[in-house]
C-alpha cells in the first residue's frame, strides 16, 4: 500500500526536487517587486529632503525671480494648461470614444482605435516638434500658453480617447438591449443608461490624461517657452513646472537656490502625481463595483 | 438628410488622432525643406558649424547608436523584470498581496519624467560615479566594452539604461500580465491535472501560449523606450560622439531633437537637420508600435471558448 502511493503521491526524488524549484520560485519571485519599490521609495525620499527644509508658504506664493524666488508663476501656468489641454483632449476624446463604441461600423472601429494607439506612441518630443512647427510658426501663434496648451492636448488625446471607448464599449450588453427594446432612441440610450455607468472610467481617462499632461515636459519646452509670471492672455509665453526643474536642475549649486528650486517643483509634481493615481484607483474601484452590481 | 449630416460630423472627432498623425508627419516634412544631406546624413559626423552654416555637416548616427545600445539593453532587463513581476502577481502571490503591491508598478509610469530625470542626476549619479562603475571596471574590464573609462560624475550609459528601464517597466508588465491572464484555465488545470508542478505549466503551457502578448510587449517597450526624451538626456552626458565603451557618456535621438532646438532657430540647415531626425525617430517609433499593437490586438480578438475566461482572479 505504502509502496503505491509513494509512486501515485510522488515522494521520489525527483518529484521532490521538481516540487523544490516550484515553491522556491513562489518563494523568491515576489521579492523583484522589491526593485520597484525601492527606486520609489528612494525617489520619495531624498526629493522631499531636498525640497523641504527650505519649503514655505512663499514657496507657493511668490514669483521666481532669476536664481531664487518661489513656484508661484509655474504653478498657475501648469494649472491653466492643464486646465486647456484637459478641456480640448476631453472634448475630443469623449465624443470620439463615444462615436467608436456606440456609432461607428466593425471596420472602422478597428481603425479609428489602431490609429489612436500609435499616436499614443508618438514620442512626445515629435509631438513637440509639430506643435513648434505647425503652431508656433506656420500659423504664427507664437510660443504661448495656447500653442503649448493645444500641443500637449494632441499628445494626452489617447489616454482620453482609450478610456471613453472602452467605457462605452464596455456597458453590459443587456442594458443596452434592454433600453433600445423599449423605444429609446440612440442618443437617449447613451444619454440617460450609458453615461451613468460608464462615467466612473470615462472620468478615470480623464485623470490619467491629466496626471500625464502634468508631467510632460517635451511638449511645452518650444511652445509654451517659459515665464516666471503668471500668464496673462493666451497668446503669452508661459512658465510650468516641468519647465522650471528642466531649466534650473543642472544650474552649479553655488550659483543661487535654483537646484532646490527644482527640486521644490518636482516634490509638488510627485505628490500631485500620487494623489492622482489614488483617485484613478479609487473611481476604479467604484467602477469595477458597479458593473458587478449590475448582475447581482 | 440632416441625420447623415450628423453621422458626418458626429465621426470627425474619432477621426482626429489620424488626423493628428497625418498632420504631424506632413509638418515634418515641411519642416525639412527637402533638404537633401546625402550620405553624410547616416554618417557619424555631427557638427552644425554656428559660425559658418555652409560648412556644417549633420550625421545622426552618432544619436542612432546612443538611443538603440541604452533602449536595448533597457529593454532586456525591463523585460526580465516584468516577466517576474507579472509571474508573481498572476500566479503565485495570495490575490490580496498582488492588489496591494501591483499599483506600485502602475506608479512608477506616473512619474514624471523630469522627476526621473533630476532624481538621476543629482541622487544616483554619485552612486553610479564613485560605486557602481569602477567596480564594473574592476571586475569585468577585461570583456570588450566594459574597460572603461569611468566618468566621475557618474552620467553616461549604465544610468540611463536603469533610468530607462524602471520608466519601461509598467508597459511591459502591464502587457505581460494580460496576456498571462489571457490563457484559458482549463489549459492549467489539465496541466496540473496532469501532475505537473505550477512552475512546470508555467513554463510549458502559459508561456508559450502566451508568446504574442509577450512579443507586443518587446516591441512596444522598445518603442517607449526609444522616444523616451527628457529624463534620458538629463542622465547621458549629451555627447556628440560615438561612445568609447558602454559606460560611457552618450547622446540619443529624442534628446537631441529637444537638446537642440534652440540653437537651430535661425540657422535653416540645422533646423532641417533636425526635422529629418525627428522624420528618422517617428518612423522607428511608427514601425515598432505599429508591429507591436498588431500582437496586442490579435490576442484581444482570439475567441476564448467558454472555461477560458481567467479576468475574475486577481
Amino acid at each position: 500500500m505504502n509502496a503505491t502511493e509513494d509512486s501515485l503521491v510522488g515522494t521520489s526524488a525527483r518529484f521532490r526536487r521538481r516540487r523544490r524549484v516550484d515553491r522556491w520560485l513562489g518563494r523568491l519571485l515576489p521579492f523583484t517587486f522589491l526593485l520597484v519599490i525601492l527606486p520609489l521609495l528612494d525617489m520619495v525620499y531624498w526629493i522631499a529632503t531636498r525640497a523641504l527644509p527650505t519649503f514655505s508658504w512663499a514657496t507657493l506664493t511668490t514669483n521666481p525671480s532669476g536664481t531664487s524666488g518661489g513656484l508661484y508663476g509655474p504653478i498657475v501656468g501648469s494649472a491653466e494648461i492643464l486646465a486647456i489641454s484637459t478641456t480640448i483632449a476631453a472634448a475630443i476624446g469623449i465624443a470620439g470614444g463615444i462615436y467608436t463604441a456606440e456609432f461607428a461600423s466593425e471596420r472602422m472601429a478597428a481603425t479609428v482605435r489602431f490609429t489612436t494607439n500609435l499616436l499614443a506612441g508618438v514620442p512626445s518630443i515629435v509631438v513637440g516638434y509639430f506643435g513648434y512647427f505647425a503652431l508656433v510658426l506656420y500659423f504664427g501663434w507664437g510660443a504661448s500658453l495656447i500653442a503649448g496648451s493645444v500641443t500637449l492636448s494632441i499628445f494626452i488625446l489617447p489616454y482620453v480617447f482609450r478610456s471613453a471607448d472602452l467605457a462605452f464599449a464596455s456597458v453590459p450588453k443587456d442594458l443596452r438591449e434592454a433600453s433600445l427594446g423599449m423605444g429609446s432612441t440612440r442618443v437617449q440610450y447613451i444619454r440617460r443608461v450609458a453615461f451613468p455607468v460608464a462615467l466612473p472610467q470615462v472620468l478615470n481617462g480623464v485623470f490619467l490624461a491629466m496626471a500625464i499632461g502634468l508631467g510632460e515636459t517635451a511638449p511645452l519646452l518650444y511652445t509654451a517657452f517659459w515665464n516666471n509670471f503668471p500668464p496673462t492672455g493666451l497668446n503669452q509665453p508661459v512658465g510650468y513646472l516641468t519647465g522650471l526643474i528642466w531649466n534650473y536642475y543642472d544650474e552649479p549649486l553655488s550659483f543661487g537656490t535654483e537646484v532646490t528650486m527644482a527640486f521644490q517643483a518636482a516634490f509638488i509634481l510627485m505628490v500631485v502625481v500620487i494623489v492622482l493615481n489614488l483617485a484613478i484607483r479609487i473611481i476604479g474601484g467604484i467602477y469595477a463595483r458597479r458593473l458587478r452590481g449590475l448582475y447581482h | 438628410m440632416l441625420r447623415r449630416l450628423a453621422r458626418w460630423a458626429g465621426s470627425i472627432p474619432a477621426l482626429l488622432p489620424l488626423g493628428f498623425l497625418a498632420a504631424i508627419v506632413l509638418t515634418l516634412v515641411f519642416a525639412t525643406g527637402l533638404e537633401n544631406f546625402g550620405l553624410s546624413f547616416f554618417g557619424t559626423d555631427w557638427n552644425p558649424s554656428t559660425g559658418d552654416p555652409s560648412k556644417a555637416v549633420f550625421g545622426i548616427m552618432t544619436f542612432v547608436v546612443g538611443t538603440l545600445i541604452t533602449s536595448v539593453f533597457a529593454l532586456v532587463f525591463a523585460l526580465g523584470l516584468s516577466l517576474a513581476l507579472a509571474l508573481s502577481i498572476v500566479f503565485y502571490l495570495p490575490p490580496r498581496m498582488s492588489q496591494v503591491l501591483a499599483p506600485f508598478v502602475d506608479l512608477l509610469a506616473g512619474i514624471p519624467s523630469v522627476v526621473y530625470g533630476i532624481w538621476g542626476f543629482w541622487i544616483v549619479a554619485p552612486v553610479f560615479g564613485e560605486t557602481i562603475n569602477p567596480t564594473i571596471v574592476r571586475y569585468l574590464g577585461w570583456i570588450p566594452g566594459l574597460q572603461g573609462p569611468v566618468i566621475a560624475s557618474g552620467v553616461g550609459i549604465p544610468l540611463a539604461i536603469l533610468i530607462l528601464t524602471l520608466m519601461i517597466v509598467p508597459v511591459t508588465t502591464t502587457l505581460i500580465r494580460d496576456s498571462l491572464r489571457a490563457v484559458p484555465q482549463a489549459l492549467d488545470e489539465s496541466g496540473l491535472a496532469l501532475g505537473a508542478t505550477r512552475w512546470e505549466v508555467i513554463r510549458r503551457v502559459d508561456i508559450p501560449y502566451a508568446k504574442r502578448g509577450m512579443w507586443s510587449a518587446v516591441l512596444l517597450g522598445f518603442g517607449r523606450a526609444v522616444g523616451e526624451t527628457v529624463a534620458v538626456f538629463m542622465v547621458i552626458g549629451d555627447a556628440t560622439k560615438l561612445p568609447a565603451s558602454l559606460l560611457d557618456v552618450s547622446y540619443t535621438m529624442p534628446g537631441a531633437l529637444v537638446g537642440q532646438l534652440d540653437s537651430a532657430f535661425i540657422q535653416p540647415n540645422y533646423l532641417h537637420a533636425l526635422a529629418e531626425l525627428a522624420i528618422v525617430l517617428f518612423l522607428i517609433t511608427f514601425v515598432v508600435n505599429f508591429a507591436g499593437r498588431r500582437f496586442v490586438s490579435r490576442i484581444v480578438v482570439r475567441p476564448t471558448g467558454a472555461l477560458s475566461v481567467r479576468g475574475a482572479g486577481p
